[in-house]
């Protein structure tokens, strides 16, 4: 139990230390390195009575002392004139830089520069998802590996190659005007909320990691809210990613099998989480300044108001999809709206509205899904059953292709 | 006398606890209710949400300005209060030994005025049922 405790301070800690430390030495590998190094040294020296009064600060030490050897012995090895060793920092005095690398804010912009840095643009999303939940998170490899149902070589070769990346990228350190901040806070978020997605979509891999995903991505928002309060697109992905996760235990039946919205036990919400959530959003929507995170929340606190499906707000969602189309268009959105339409115009109106949307989303298959059962229920047989023989072949997952035959087989 | 207990910890500490931690502490929470309500001590226990739906606000001049989150930017967070009644101190501070102290920072602060439920004989109003599973393992009206 004690050292489940320490364990716990180094989870709770690692984005403040770290981030510092990504400050100080301007390397992302070396400071993941020498936090590592200070959690290993804290494990040996710390006992449940000693903890540190402030972890964080402990361990930016003492990481910060590793790094600094760590560049002295690489000067060494690269230089032969003892001289020009001096560049390096002198000799790190605990109390003195304290007070500097606890200063709040820099502690604001270090943490945001650190998630920034693993959400870079240059990344490719997947390895966005990777890098933000090794370096951020603290998840092993292995557990990464599991969650994307990858060898952990591969997903190890990923994580390497997304370093290089940024490496070569040449960050800026520079501290970040308003608007640079604002740019990167979006980005941050956007990233957070894939890998939230990623736990949640429970397309493949283990229950368990899934959860992780989704928790680590509510863990990490949490903080940034904390940091940011005055940003509501934070405020908005929280009161998503709380919503989302409140249906954890009505999304999957006794059997494994996932339960649409439609046929969800709403006994089973969770009633604590949605009422944060709810109430986040509305903390949000008071600065008057809109973003899909608010409105993808909005969305989803409009289920929780319905008592049942059939009670359901559709006209709000269709607003609301619609101001999200302004916001961000986008082919799924309409696609979202037009099935939201189908409930309130009937399946005629629209199947139009799916018309210039078949060669965007040619091969996703919810818009062949989404087609195939508006034909159905226009009494076009053939034609639903075609779509839906699409639908099956650009599902991604056998949960999809269940799904999709479930529906065929209902034609019958 | 009537004593609140505040509590405060860091959020991003409790943010980071596991299952089996965060049970840990809920069951001491539990055996503190238990023997507080067990005397007729037990006044009211308030565990409040996130500090990021928290928000702040000040008149200034005639205008209402809302700030976003808590006022003051500490490295430990309000997080929750009970309301116990006990004849002195001592007492008070008997109970909280219960609670689990080891963490964050717990101070007792004597109340001077409190209006609310009669605790004493009233019946209780419970907001959130499923987190009182959790802690409360008394019989109800007693």
């Amino acid at each position: 139990m004690q050292s489940a405790w320490i364990s716990t301070h180094l989870k709770a800690s690692r984005p403040q230390a770290l981030a510092a430390l990504n400050r100080y030495f301007q390397d992302i590998d070396l400071a993941e390195d020498a936090f590592q190094e200070a959690s290993i040294r804290a494990v040996k020296s710390w006992t449940i009575e000693t903890i540190p009064k402030d972890p964080a600060a402990w361990l930016i030490v003492t990481g910060r002392n590793y790094g600094i050897d760590q560049i002295r012995k690489r000067k060494r090895e690269t230089l032969t004139a003892p001289e020009d060793l001096s560049p390096v920092p002198d000799e790190v005095n605990t109390s003195d830089c304290l007070a500097d690398d606890l200063d709040r804010a820099h502690f604001r912009d270090d943490i945001l520069r650190l998630l920034f840095t693993c959400c870079h643009p240059v990344l490719r999303k997947d390895q966005q998802i990777a890098l933000s939940l090794k370096i951020v998170a603290g998840l092993t490899v292995d557990e990464i590996a599991r969650a994307f149902l990858v060898q952990p070589k591969t997903m190890e070769q990923r994580i390497t190659r997304a370093k290089k990346r940024i490496q070569a990228a040449k960050l800026s350190y520079e501290e970040p005007d308003s608007a640079q901040r604002a740019d990167r806070l979006h980005a941050v978020a956007n990233a957070i909320y894939l890998v939230f997605n990623e736990g949640y979509s429970a397309s493949q891999g283990e229950e368990l990691i899934r959860e992780t995903l989704c928790e680590e991505a509510i863990r990490l928002t949490r903080l940034l809210v904390r940091l940011f309060p005055e940003e509501p697109e934070l405020r908005g992905l929280l009161s998503l990613c709380l919503i989302q996760h409140s249906r954890r235990r009505a999304r999957l039946c006794d059997s494994g099998k996932p339960v649409t919205l439609e046929h969800q036990d709403r006994a089973y919400w969770d009633r604590t989480l949605i009422a944060e959530g709810n109430v986040l959003l509305e903390a949000a929507l008071l600065k008057r300044t809109p973003g899909p995170l608010q409105i993808e929340a909005a969305i989803a606190a409009t289920h929780t108001r319905a008592k049942s499906f059939a009670e359901t707000d559709w006209a709000e969602i269709e607003r609301l999809y619609r101001a999200l189309d302004l916001i961000r268009p986008s082919p799924v959105v309409k696609l979202n709206r037009a099935v939201v339409l189908a409930r309130l115009k009937g399946p005629q109106h629209a199947l139009e509205l799916l018309e210039p949307l078949s060669a965007p989303l040619e091969r996703y298959a919810s818009y062949h899904a989404a087609r195939a059962s508006m034909l159905h229920e226009l009494g076009s047989q053939e034609e639903a059953r075609l779509a839906y023989e699409q639908a099956l072949k650009h599902a991604g997952t056998a949960t999809e292709r269940d799904y999709i035959r479930a529906q065929i087989d209902k034609m019958k | 006398m009537l004593f609140s207990v505040l509590i405060y910890n860091n959020e991003t500490l409790v943010d980071a606890l596991s299952k089996e931690e965060m049970e840990e502490i809920m069951s001491k929470h539990g055996t503190f209710h238990q023997h507080t309500k067990t005397g007729n001590n037990f006044g009211a226990a308030v565990k409040l949400m996130s500090t990021g739906t928290a928000l702040t606000m000040h008149r200034d001049n005639n205008d209402v300005v809302v700030t976003d989150g808590p006022f003051a930017e500490t490295k430990e967070q309000f997080l929750g209060l009970y309301l116990i009644e006990y004849p002195t101190l001592e007492d008070a501070m008997e109970a909280v030994k219960l609670l689990p102290i080891e963490h964050g920072r717990v101070e007792i602060r004597p109340v001077d005025f409190f209006e609310g439920a009669d605790f004493r004989n009233g019946e209780r109003m419970v907001v959130n049922e499923a987190f009182l599973d959790g802690v409360d393992t008394m019989p109800a009206d007693t």
